[in-house]
């Protein structure tokens, strides 16, 4: 695979497709995340996760 | 990385002053973006329907006129284009359609 | 998270020399945890799990990360059938990879038994922009012209758009029916995708690999017959939206 793959048809695949497993996990991506971290949240910026001042 | 907006690097914001006026102004002038588009859609239905008198028409066909002129107007004074104005709800979508 | 381990996949055991010099998240070397006939392709997870999940809520590392995963997904796919894991499943510690293999042996043995064989393609249509309809005359103009001209502009989008919609669900019926399973993404909004047009479909197909070409040239007729219709295929990828242990989503 070439790095001419699209991000966001990588990330539709790695963020909504793929075995889902909970138990041990100490950093699954729950649903929740889904929304903060997802593509669109972060390209529409007007959402809770802003950036602290850089230091 | 082809494919990806020259915007998506730019999304973390800095803490100056101006940054947060003009997100402050994003966020208000969608909402404001969202009930001119609610407005124009109902009025449109309305028009449709043929139940507007030819008075109620012109009245309401000036004020989405204006309306929009403001909403122009106000996207330029912060340098903001129309297709900024936008809320991502996650799994329930974008706020405004996008088109 | 010392002795902290990422999965990417479940698999059927590799030759190690397959996985020589592959390297995942933070360049960590890739190797195979077996459980009798099943294995899950692991790398030592980064250690400030902290720091991690920063990382995942902006775009620029998330992309990293997820780039990394995916490139291991990939490279062990061209190898051996595989269940690939969503992004950022870690365990604390190796043997506690062993356990879930064991524990869900049965239940994997079937995902890759029905995934064998198969890879996945992604079809997207998108809509052409048409021209934009000339806006509204603004000032000078009377507010019923302006009405009149936003009750078109509104019925040609709505027809346009009604159009769109009923060839995405033709196209994607006439697809289904020659993939062994399907699943749908999110519509991709253009200014994310960064492409031309509005997205219709954002579908993904279980085909089985000797029809790859067949089914990507299907695709690609479907959509020449409509003037107004872009389609891009892309993959195979590994089947990555077809990994749930309980079977897939065919309608």
């Amino acid at each position: 695979m070439t790095r001419d793959i699209a991000l966001i048809d990588v990330l539709d695949r790695l963020l909504e497709g793929g075995v889902v497993l909970t138990g041990d996990l100490t950093l699954a991506i729950a649903d929740v995340d889904l929304v903060r971290i997802s593509l669109r949240a972060l390209i529409c910026p007007v959402e809770a996760t802003r950036e602290a001042a850089q230091p | 990385m082809t494919g990806e907006p020259a915007r998506a690097a730019s999304h973390r914001f800095a803490t100056e002053p101006e940054t947060v006026e003009r997100d402050l102004a994003r966020l208000a002038l969608t909402i404001v973006e969202l009930l001119r588009q609610l407005m124009e859609r109902q009025a449109v239905h309305r028009v449709e329907r043929g139940d507007l008198t030819a008075d109620e028409e012109e009245r309401i066909g000036t004020t989405l006129m204006l309306l929009d002129d403001r909403m122009t107007h106000l996207l330029e004074r912060f340098g903001l284009t129309r297709d900024e104005l936008n809320l991502d709800l996650g799994p329930l979508g974008t706020l405004l359609p996008n088109d | 998270m010392t002795g902290a381990r990422y999965v990417y996949a479940i698999g059927r055991p590799l030759d190690p020399a397959g996985l020589a010099g592959l390297r995942g998240i933070d360049g960590a070397q890739v190797h195979q945890v077996a459980h009798r006939d099943l294995v899950a392709v692991v790398s030592a997870a980064p250690h400030d799990e902290a720091a991690l999940r920063a990382r995942l809520e902006r775009l620029d590392e998330l992309a990293v990360v997820a780039r990394a995963h995916h490139a291991v997904v990939a490279a062990v796919a061209a190898l051996t059938v595989v269940a690939p894991f969503r992004l950022a499943t870690i365990y604390q510690h190796e043997h506690r990879v062993c356990e879930l293999l064991r524990d869900r042996h049965q239940r994997f043995e079937a995902l890759l038994d029905r995934l064998a064989g198969t890879v996945e393609l992604g079809v997207k249509l998108y809509m052409e922009d048409s021209p934009p309809a000339p806006a509204p005359a603004a000032a000078g103009g009377s507010g019923r012209a302006y009405l009149r001209q936003l009750s078109q502009r509104h019925r040609r989008r709505d027809t346009e758009w009604q159009h769109a919609a009923s060839t995405a669900e033709r196209v994607d019926t006439t697809l289904g029916a020659h993939a062994l399973d399907r699943n749908h993404h999110r519509l991709q909004p253009a200014h994310l995708s960064g492409v031309s047009g509005r997205n219709v479909l954002n579908a993904a197909y279980l085909v089985s690999t000797a029809r790859v070409s067949e089914f990507a040239e299907l695709a690609s007729r479907l959509a020449k017959d409509e003037p107004a219709m872009r389609v891009e295929v892309t993959g195979p990828w590994a089947p990555y939206s077809f990994a749930e242990p309980d079977g897939g989503q065919r309608p």
